[in-house]
C-alpha cells in the first residue's frame, strides 16, 4: 500500500460542557461563532486559509429545530462566504464521522486545511424528551418507541451479556464511574467537574442514585450536555507553512497515525447474536481498534499512552477495556482492580474525564476526544496530563455498539 | 498566589457552627465532597438533620453524610472543638453573636486550629477583638457565595495578624482540593464582591424610583452581562439582607461614588412594612407573585405608591431587542456595538448602569483587591455577573473611557494604562472563561 498523505492536527478549542445555552437565551448558531473564534484564536490559524468545512452534529433538527448545520459555519466569519461545508451523522460518532470525512478530503488533496467542528445543543428540552430523540441512535421503532430512557437499557444489557459470557460485578462499574469523575475534577472544561462524588456513592443504590434502565444507575451514565469542539485539519504541505510560521519542528506537530471504523447491525439482539462464538461482544467495534492501530503501525495498545474512550454507560468502558486489549476477552475487572486505567496508571483511560464527568455532547464527543488526545500528546493537558503521552488512542461510538470509529494520534516520527 | 506548596497545613476536620442555615448545610456538603470528615453544630438535633438531609439533596447523594456528625452546642465547645482542623462559623450576620462564639472558640480551639467566619461583609477584626494573639493569628473571613455548589466564588479576608505564607497555602488550597474561584481582600464593609456587586443593584433600585420596576429589570436585563436583573436579584438575597450590606458600606465608605449605597426611602418604608422580597411571598419584594381565579400572576411595585401594579406584558424596549438578538446567535461584539450606539433616553440610563460597573468594579484594584483579575474572578464566580475587564474589552478601551467621561463617571486607572499600552489588551485574561457566556440572547 503507498503511503496516504498524512494528517496533521494543528489545534482547536472547547467550549465549558458546564454551560446551559438555551439558559443563557443562546440559539445553536451561537456556539458555532464561539467555538470557531475560539479555535482561530487558539491556532492563530488566518480565517481565508480554510478550504473546507465539517460538521459532526446528531439530531439538532429534534433538539433545536435546525437542520442543515455545515451552513452555520459560513455564518463564523465573513471570510468563510463560499466555503464548502457539509454536516455528518453517525449518531454518538457523529464528530468522528465529520473527521473522516475531513482527513479523506486531505488524503486525496482536494484541500489542505479543514476545520472540523463537533456540536450538540440538548439542554433545550427535558430529560424523557431529550431520552426519546437518543432513542433515534437505536432502531427507534423496534427498540425505543414508547420506552422511556432506551439507552440506558441497551447498554445495561450490554452489562448483562458480559455478565452472561464472563461475569460482571457492579463495583468494578462503579469504579469506572468514580476514576471519571475523579479524573473530570482536574479538567476545567469538564461538565462534573465541581459535582459530588465517591466510589462508595456510585456503589450505592439510594433516593438519588437510582436505577435506571437495568443494572444501569444515574452513576453509571453519561451527561446530557451542550458543547461545542472545533480542530484544524491539515495536509503536509499547510502544516510545514504553519510550522514555519510559528517558528516550530513540524515533527512536534500531531498527526492522526491511524484509523478504523466500522458499522455493525443496528439491532442490539442482532449484535449480540453476531457475536455469540466470538470472544469479544462487539467484534466490529474490535476490529476498528485493530485497523488504528494497525495503520499506525503499534503492534498492540501497550504502544499507546493513554486512551480516550467512549464510556455513554460504565459498561461501554468495561466493553472497550478488553476490546483494546488492555486484558483477555472479559477480564477488563482485572484492570480496574490494578489501578491500570488509574490517571497515574499503567495506561489510563479517559484522563479528560470522559463522558461520564467531561459531558457527552452526542455528535461533538469524536472531536472533543480527538482534541483531548491533540492536548495529551502536545503536554497542554493541564492538569489532566498524562506524563510523557506520545501516542492517543480514541474510541467513539455510535448506538448501542452500532458505529465505530478509533484514532490514533501521535507526535513525532 | 505562591508556587510553593507547603505541607504544614492539613484540613480534614471541619466544625460547622451554625450549621442550620443555608451556608451551614452548603459548606458542610462542600468540605464533605473534598473528603473532609465535618461536624455541624445547631442549637438541637432536628436542626443539625435537617441540615445534614439539605447537604444529600446539595450534593446528590445520602452517602456525603456519612463522614457528618451531628452536635449541638448543648455539649459544650469543649466536646467538639477538640482535633479540629477548621472551624468554620456560619451563624447569623450579627457582631455581637458572632464574638459571644468566638470567645468561646478561642477558649476551647486546636492551638493550630483555623477559625474562618462566612460572613458576607462585616469588618474580621472588629469580630476578632479581645481573642487571644493566637486566635487572630489563625482567623479569617472564608465568604462563600450563596449556594456554593453553584457559585464557587470565595473571598478570604485575613485577620492582620496573620501569616501571610498561611493565607496563601490556604488560598491555593481552596483553588485546587475545595474547587473555588479565590479572591484574597481587605477588611473592608463588603469585602469585593458585594461592595461591588450592591454598588449596581442599589442604583438600580434608586433609578426605579424615577423609571419604575419593570422597566429598569428590562433595560439593565441580563443582557446586559448578568444571570437574573437586578431588581429581581434585591428580591431573592432579601430586602434585610440587602440593607444590611448597603447601610455597613454608606456609613463607612468613603469612595468616588457618593450617595450609591443610600438605600431608596420607598425601599426603606416598604422593607418596614414587612416587604422582604421573595422571602415573604405573601407581602412581595420588587415583585409579587400570587393567583387570582386560578391564573399565576405577576404584579410589579410602584415605588410612588407602594402598591403593586400589574406587568406591562407588551412591554418592549426596542434598543434592548436588537442587542439580545445579536447576543442570541453569540454576536457579542455586535451585540455591544449596537448597546453601545443605542439612539435612546433609556440606552444612556442603562449604559451609564453599566459603565459604572466597570468603573466601580475597577477602582477597587488596590483598595479591596490586589489586581483587576480578582474583580472579574469574584464578579463571575460569586454574582454571575459579566467580567468587568471583558465589558470593556467588548466596549473599548478609548469608548469605554469616552462614554465615561461622558457620563460624569470616574474613569479608572488601568483603562488611561490600557490606553498609553502600558497594560496588554485585551484586558480579560482568566482563563477557561469566556465573557460572552454572560451576555444573555
Amino acid at each position: 500500500m503507498s503511503e496516504t498523505e498524512p494528517i496533521f492536527i494543528l489545534g482547536g478549542y472547547q467550549t465549558d460542557f458546564a454551560r446551559n445555552w438555551t439558559k443563557e437565551g443562546k440559539h445553536i448558531s451561537a456556539m458555532f461563532n464561539e467555538v470557531v473564534t475560539g479555535a482561530l484564536q487558539a491556532t492563530q490559524i488566518p480565517p481565508e486559509d480554510v478550504e473546507v468545512g465539517h460538521v459532526g452534529n446528531f439530531a439538532a433538527e429534534l433538539y433545536t429545530m435546525q437542520g442543515h448545520l455545515g451552513a452555520f459555519l459560513v455564518e463564523t466569519h465573513p471570510s468563510f462566504s463560499g466555503l464548502p461545508t457539509g454536516r455528518h451523522e453517525a449518531a454518538c460518532a457523529s464528530g468522528s464521522i465529520a473527521l473522516l470525512a475531513a482527513s479523506s478530503e486531505i488524503e486525496a488533496r482536494r484541500y489542505d486545511l479543514a476545520m472540523v467542528v463537533g456540536v450538540e445543543q440538548m439542554k433545550s428540552v427535558d430529560s424523557a424528551r431529550g431520552g426519546d430523540f437518543l432513542g433515534t441512535a437505536a432502531w427507534y421503532e423496534k427498540e425505543a418507541k414508547g420506552v422511556s430512557f432506551p439507552f440506558p437499557k441497551l447498554f445495561g444489557r450490554l452489562g448483562d451479556e458480559y455478565d452472561k459470557r464472563y461475569g460482571l460485578k457492579d463495583e468494578h462499574l462503579a469504579r469506572i464511574s468514580a476514576i471519571n469523575y475523579e479524573n473530570a475534577r482536574k479538567n476545567p472544561l469538564a461538565q462534573t467537574r465541581s459535582w459530588y462524588m465517591s466510589e462508595e456513592h456510585a456503589q450505592r443504590t439510594d433516593r438519588f442514585n437510582t436505577l435506571i434502565g437495568g443494572r444501569i444507575k444515574i452513576t453509571d451514565c453519561s451527561q446530557v450536555t451542550d458543547g461545542a469542539i472545533c480542530v484544524f485539519l491539515a495536509s503536509k504541505r499547510y502544516a510545514e507553512k504553519y510550522a514555519k510560521k510559528h517558528n516550530m519542528d513540524i515533527n512536534s506537530i500531531p498527526q492522526i497515525q491511524g484509523w478504523g471504523h466500522h458499522t455493525a447491525p443496528l439491532g442490539f439482539d442482532d449484535k449480540v447474536a453476531e457475536s455469540k462464538d466470538n470472544p469479544y461482544v462487539l467484534p466490529h467495534t474490535r476490529q476498528a481498534i485493530l485497523d488504528a492501530f494497525r495503520r499506525a503501525k503499534v503492534a498492540d495498545v501497550w504502544g499507546i499512552d493513554a486512551i480516550e474512550t467512549h464510556d455513554c454507560f460504565t459498561t461501554s468502558e468495561y466493553m472497550a477495556i478488553d476490546h483494546f486489549g488492555l486484558t483477555p476477552p472479559g477480564k477488563s475487572w482485572q484492570a480496574i482492580e490494578e489501578g491500570i486505567i488509574d490517571l497515574d496508571g499503567q495506561l489510563p483511560i479517559n484522563p479528560s474525564g470522559g463522558l461520564i464527568g467531561t459531558g457527552h455532547p452526542v455528535g461533538g464527543t469524536g472531536v472533543r476526544q480527538l482534541l483531548d488526545a491533540y492536548k495529551q500528546v502536545t503536554n497542554t493537558a493541564g492538569g489532566y496530563q498524562v506524563g510523557g503521552a506520545k501516542k492517543v488512542a480514541t474510541l467513539n461510538i455510535g448506538g448501542s455498539g452500532t458505529t465505530s470509529v478509533s484514532f490514533v494520534v501521535g507526535a513525532g516520527n | 498566589m505562591g508556587a510553593a506548596t507547603s505541607a504544614s497545613l492539613e484540613i480534614n476536620r471541619v466544625v460547622v457552627l451554625g450549621a442550620n442555615g443555608a451556608m451551614g448545610a452548603g459548606s458542610a456538603a462542600m468540605f464533605a465532597s473534598a473528603g473532609c470528615e465535618v461536624d455541624l453544630v445547631a442549637r438541637d438535633l432536628p436542626k443539625v438533620e435537617g441540615a445534614m438531609k439539605a447537604s444529600q439533596g446539595i450534593a446528590k447523594s445520602e452517602h456525603i453524610t456519612s463522614s457528618m456528625s451531628a452536635r449541638t452546642y448543648g455539649e459544650g465547645y469543649g466536646a467538639f472543638l477538640p482535633g479540629a482542623d477548621l472551624i468554620f462559623e456560619a451563624v447569623a450576620e450579627e457582631m455581637s453573636l458572632k464574638r459571644r462564639i468566638f470567645a468561646e472558640v478561642d477558649a476551647h480551639r486546636p492551638e493550630d486550629a483555623i477559625v474562618a467566619t462566612v460572613s458576607s461583609g462585616l469588618s474580621i477584626r472588629e469580630m476578632a477583638e479581645g481573642c487571644s494573639d493566637g486566635f487572630k493569628k489563625h482567623f479569617l473571613g472564608i465568604h462563600l457565595y450563596n449556594p456554593p455548589h453553584v457559585m464557587s466564588g470565595v473571598e478570604l479576608i485575613p485577620h492582620p495578624d496573620m501569616d501571610p505564607a498561611l493565607v496563601n497555602e490556604l488560598a491555593e488550597m481552596m483553588t485546587n482540593r475545595f474547587g473555588r474561584a479565590v479572591v484574597i481582600c481587605k477588611d473592608l464593609p463588603a469585602f469585593a464582591g458585594n461592595r461591588i456587586g450592591f454598588k449596581v443593584l442599589n442604583e438600580v433600585a434608586q433609578l426605579a424610583e424615577t423609571h419604575g420596576v419593570q422597566l429598569m429589570d428590562t433595560i439593565v436585563g441580563p443582557y446586559t452581562g448578568r444571570a437574573m436583573p437586578p431588581l429581581a436579584t434585591i428580591d431573592l438575597v432579601g430586602w434585610d439582607v440587602h440593607k444590611a450590606i448597603v447601610d455597613n458600606v454608606d456609613a463607612n465608605i468613603q469612595d468616588e461614588a457618593p450617595g450609591a449605597f443610600k438605600m431608596p426611602a420607598y425601599m426603606s418604608k416598604a422593607l418596614e412594612a414587612g416587604h422582604m422580597g421573595d422571602k415573604t411571598p405573601l407581602m412581595g419584594g420588587f415583585f409579587k407573585r400570587s393567583t387570582v381565579d386560578g391564573k399565576a400572576i405577576v404584579q410589579a411595585l410602584d415605588p410612588a405608591t407602594g402598591n403593586y401594579i400589574d406587568m406591562d406584558r407588551g412591554l418592549t424596549v426596542p434598543f434592548v431587542e436588537q442587542v439580545k438578538e445579536l447576543y442570541h446567535e453569540g454576536r457579542y461584539q455586535q451585540g455591544m456595538d449596537s448597546f453601545m450606539s443605542a439612539q435612546d433616553p433609556l440606552a444612556d440610563i442603562a449604559r451609564k448602569v453599566v459603565l459604572g460597573y466597570a468603573s466601580y468594579a475597577l477602582h477597587r484594584v488596590g483598595e479591596v483587591v490586589e489586581e483587576y483579575a480578582d474583580a472579574d474572578r469574584i464578579m463571575t464566580a460569586g454574582f454571575n455577573w459579566a467580567p468587568p475587564s471583558g465589558l470593556v474589552d467588548y466596549i473599548g478601551v478609548d469608548r469605554a473611557i469616552a462614554q465615561m467621561e461622558r457620563y460624569g463617571i470616574p474613569v479608572p486607572a488601568l483603562l488611561h494604562a490600557a490606553k498609553k499600552g502600558e497594560v496588554r489588551t485585551p484586558l480579560f485574561n482568566l482563563p477557561f472563561l469566556t465573557p460572552g457566556r454572560y451576555f444573555a440572547g
